[in-house]
């Protein structure tokens, strides 16, 4: 198992190192970040100086160099926009991100898992039917065009739900939450919606699928010709049977949403790091791209290895065999 | 909104939407703005971008003033005047209050101008100090400004020269302590018509009235400024009742808003215009044959190419059905009225036959190829003028092939001298010609500080002269003829075509409110006004 630790965490430093050079030399070949933000009454000295105060006269290397020793020291920089050091501009913006598509992407599991199941174990009844055709609508329909009409219906024209931002927060643990207040939660429903269906889709038809297949194995069958009853069946046998994708797919998903709920940041001006990574790109603020994406690199390999320890929680064999 | 947005949620609860439309109503007394962009930080000094200058002013005051015509007005300095080559003399205004009651003083604009070199961010403020050599304080209301060398534009570049509390302020003025100190309000003391109350970044921006303030109170108790980037979400926002008055409306969603009886559109002329630029160099990397080979001579050195093109543009066209009306026919780098604007250039005439007898006289009887470039993310239209400035050209013959790219990868690749024919935007922002001219059209030269924006390798001998004259100038109508002979001689090279100036349109809460738009498009609490 401690083998198992230190060879995810192995690749975890390969994985961020190899991202934050790329990101560097990504950046560095688009062209001069000062060319964007220079002012244009500017004169030649007064944009050389620019260059110099963030470092960009000197070579690549060097550049890398500097940022790499510091950022083994735990710092990562300044945006150059911001002029905050960048952990703590990405620390700001996270509580909102997390907040969001937490509540999302919990409740689409849920939602989507007990649906599925649903539609899987009645596969000809009517309201399975209805929602597999609801959930390829979810897939197929693109996310941003499903905010504007959420805005368009409930904010626009019904007028019961606000059209974006974040809303009333409290502090809890030094740290502003919009889920704790009234007027906050107001301001995440549409986009927690907006966020859900698409993973409300998935998950519908991965636990469809998944409970189809079982449905007809032996283990099924013993478990009925015991005389379980089928309530207990589902519970006990099914659902920790199609868990394995489910919860890959749940991890997969927990990660990319909370670094790339993009579209759905800026339509809401949900004020997270979503919104945050497309802004700086934007102006090529590179110290915050590096930063970002190492982050995301970071939390995804924790993610998966998080993901690995639950499956070993729920399926003996995979146990069995790591510790054999 | 607070509250609005509160009840809204309780309607919700018991479904009676039939109220809807009143929410707001209650809270008269506060101003919610959604805005496209925001500050980059509460530090006036440290970024000057349009939109950190627009946030700032309602903190903070700036010594000269520019107007709603960007004309430069008394601000906190009352009066100036050169007294001698080098050295502007400045009377303060007096009576004039710090949010924390400290009066204001010459000591206070002496350590701003001094502050700004150490704090500016990349975008950099520099620019509005950069020829002053010394501060020199004669009394409390009197300073004299000694410069390097004849200065003729100080008071211009002195309209975002905020003034900061020099006792509120003098603990966070390094570069690691301003954004804390002035983020946080320990330091946000101006003495402009609002006070600092919170701001995230890319979030709200929180203000409350200043009554002390030496305009006069301000209409609104409460000022919220939330930046909202998206167009369509910005709009939403003041469709669902959150605000009551944004900017940068789409002209697409302009047209759907002229039906709609709950909000009021307000049209103003920006400051930007849209020009096309024409490499001058003898080499040019992005203009081919009609067998896409690379070409001997550049064609664009040769004027009647360069009228050729001129003659292929429909202005008119561009204005209609391009910008949906929201914008005017441009001859010149500045809009009409603006010190060093010439009132005597003619509107250039849309005649695709002219051009083509022009190309075929300078011996280009097929045309050639061309890649145009332009930015599609910076100005509302720009990718879509691009668009139509294709068509125009292929029509004439010359075979066009549109880039209109993000400004991320436009601006880099046009510093480097990699485009042959692009065009963008240019506002100035000074409201005066030497901003504009002085950058794009002297000949690059870093020993006289002009041409740093000239990416065409443009140079006109003439035009060279007079812009070195203008900067050193200190009689203003002297100074203003200089500028516009320039404009003309520059106008008639073509290597620079202006194209369209922009319009601007905010949208508020029908009957709500009142202002009258500014060239620069800040939109500024103060001086918008309830309608009734």
């Amino acid at each position: 198992m401690l083998g198992f630790v230190i060879q995810r965490f192995l690749q975890a430093v390969v994985v961020m190192a190899a991202m934050s050079v790329i990101v560097f030399v990504g950046v560095y070949a688009i062209g001069n970040p000062v060319d964007i933000v220079i002012p244009p009454d500017a004169t030649q000295d007064i944009r050389e100086d620019a260059i110099r105060r963030l470092g960009l006269d000197r070579p690549l290397w060097e550049q890398y160099w500097i940022f790499a020793t510091n950022a083994l020291q735990g710092d990562f920089g300044r945006s150059f926009v911001y002029n905050i050091p960048v952990l703590e501009l990405i620390g700001s913006r996270l509580p909102a991100t997390l907040e969001l598509v937490l509540i999302s992407v919990v409740s689409a599991t849920v939602l989507g898992v007990t649906l599925g199941i649903y539609a899987g174990y009645r596969p000809d009844s009517r309201i399975s039917k209805t929602i597999m055709a609801l959930s390829v609508l979810g897939f197929s329909v693109p996310s941003f065009w499903v905010g504007l009409i959420l805005i368009l219906t409930f904010a626009v024209s019904l007028g019961w739900l606000p059209a974006g931002g974040r809303g009333e927060t409290v502090e809890l643990l030094g740290i502003r939450w919009s889920f704790l207040t009234l007027d906050g939660l107001a301001h995440i429903a549409l986009p927690a919606v907006n966020l859900a269906l698409f993973k409300l889709a998935m998950m519908i038809r991965l636990a469809r699928a998944g409970t189809r297949e079982i449905m007809l194995t032996d283990t099924i069958k013993f478990a009925r010709a015991a005389g379980l009853s089928e309530a207990t069946i589902l519970r006990r046998h099914l659902l920790k049977m199609i868990s394995i994708p489910i919860v890959t797919v749940f991890g997969l998903e927990l990660g990319s949403t909370l670094a790339f709920a993009v579209v759905t940041e800026t339509i809401f001006s949900w004020p997270g790091v979503g919104k945050l990574i497309i802004d700086s790109i934007s102006v090529l603020d590179r110290p915050v791209m590096v930063a970002y994406l190492i982050l995301t690199a970071a939390l995804f390999v924790t993610i998966n290895f998080t993901v690995d320890l639950v499956f070993a929680l729920i399926d003996p064999r995979i146990r069995a065999r790591r510790t054999a | 909104m607070k509250h609005a947005s509160k009840r809204n949620f309780f309607k919700a609860a018991v479904l009676c939407a039939g109220l809807a439309s009143a929410s707001g109503t209650a809270v008269a007394q506060t101003l919610t703005m959604g805005v496209r962009g925001g500050p980059e930080s509460m530090d006036p000094h440290y970024s000057a971008l349009g939109v950190h200058a627009a946030a700032a002013k309602h903190i903070f005051d700036t010594l000269v003033w520019s107007g709603t015509d960007l004309q430069i007005e008394p601000g906190l300095a009352t009066s100036w005047r050169p007294i001698d080559e080098d050295t502007w003399e400045f009377k303060l205004r007096e009576g004039v209050k710090f949010h924390d009651g400290s009066d204001f003083t010459a000591e206070d604009v002496k350590f701003s101008i001094e502050r700004i070199p150490v704090v500016s961010g990349p975008t950099t403020t520099t620019i509005y100090v950069r020829r002053v050599a010394e501060v020199e304080i004669i009394d409390d209301y009197t300073l004299h400004i000694h410069t390097d060398g004849p200065a003729s534009t100080l008071p211009n570049d002195f309209i975002r020269l905020f003034i900061v509390s020099s006792e509120a302020a003098a603990d966070y003025s390094t570069p690691e302590t301003a954004a804390g100190g002035f983020n946080s309000g320990a330091a946000t003391i101006g003495t402009g018509p609002y006070k600092f109350v919170s701001w995230e970044p890319k979030g709200d921006l929180v203000l409350e009235r200043f009554d002390d303030y030496w305009r006069g109170m301000g209409a609104w108790e409460r000022v919220i400024r939330k930046e909202i980037p998206n167009d369509s979400s910005r709009l939403a926002a003041l469709k669902a009742g959150q605000v009551d008055v944004i900017n940068y409306v789409s002209s697409i969603d302009y047209l759907a808003l002229a039906n709609d009886p709950n909000v009021d559109s307000i049209i103003g002329d920006s400051v930007y215009i849209m020009n096309l630029q024409l490499d001058q160099r003898e080499q040019t990397p992005k203009v081919y044959d009609n067998d896409g080979n690379p070409m001997a001579e550049n064609p664009l050195r040769d004027l009647r190419v360069r009228q050729a093109i001129d003659h292929a543009i429909d202005r008119e066209t561009m204005v209609e059905i391009v910008l949906e009306g929201l914008g005017k026919p441009a001859n010149q780098l500045m809009p009409p009225g603006f010190f060093g604007s010439n009132a005597g250039i003619p509107m250039p005439e849309y005649n695709p036959d002219k051009a083509r007898a022009l190309l075929a006289e300078a011996g280009y009887p097929d045309g050639f190829k061309i890649d145009l470039y332009c930015t599609s993310d910076r100005l509302p239209g720009d990718g879509a003028i691009c668009q139509g400035l294709g068509q125009m050209f292929t029509q004439v013959g010359i075979d066009t092939n549109v880039n209109a790219i993000s400004r991320t990868v436009y601006f880099p690749a046009q510093a480097n001298l990699e485009y042959s024919v692009f065009m963008n935007g240019w506002g100035t922002l000074t409201g005066e010609a030497s901003y504009t001219l002085g950058g794009l059209a002297h000949s690059n030269n870093p020993e006289v500080k002009l041409g740093a924006f000239n990416r065409i390798q443009y140079k006109n001998e003439d035009v060279d002269r007079l812009l070195q004259a203008g900067a050193t100038t200190l009689d203003a109508d002297a100074r203003r003829a200089m500028y516009e002979e320039a404009m003309a001689l520059i106008m008639a090279d073509k290597a620079y075509i202006s194209i369209v100036q922009l319009q601007t349109v905010w949208a508020a809460k029908a009957g709500m409110v009142t202002f009258e738009p500014r060239y620069d498009e800040d939109t500024l609490a103060f001086f918008i006004r309830p309608a009734n």
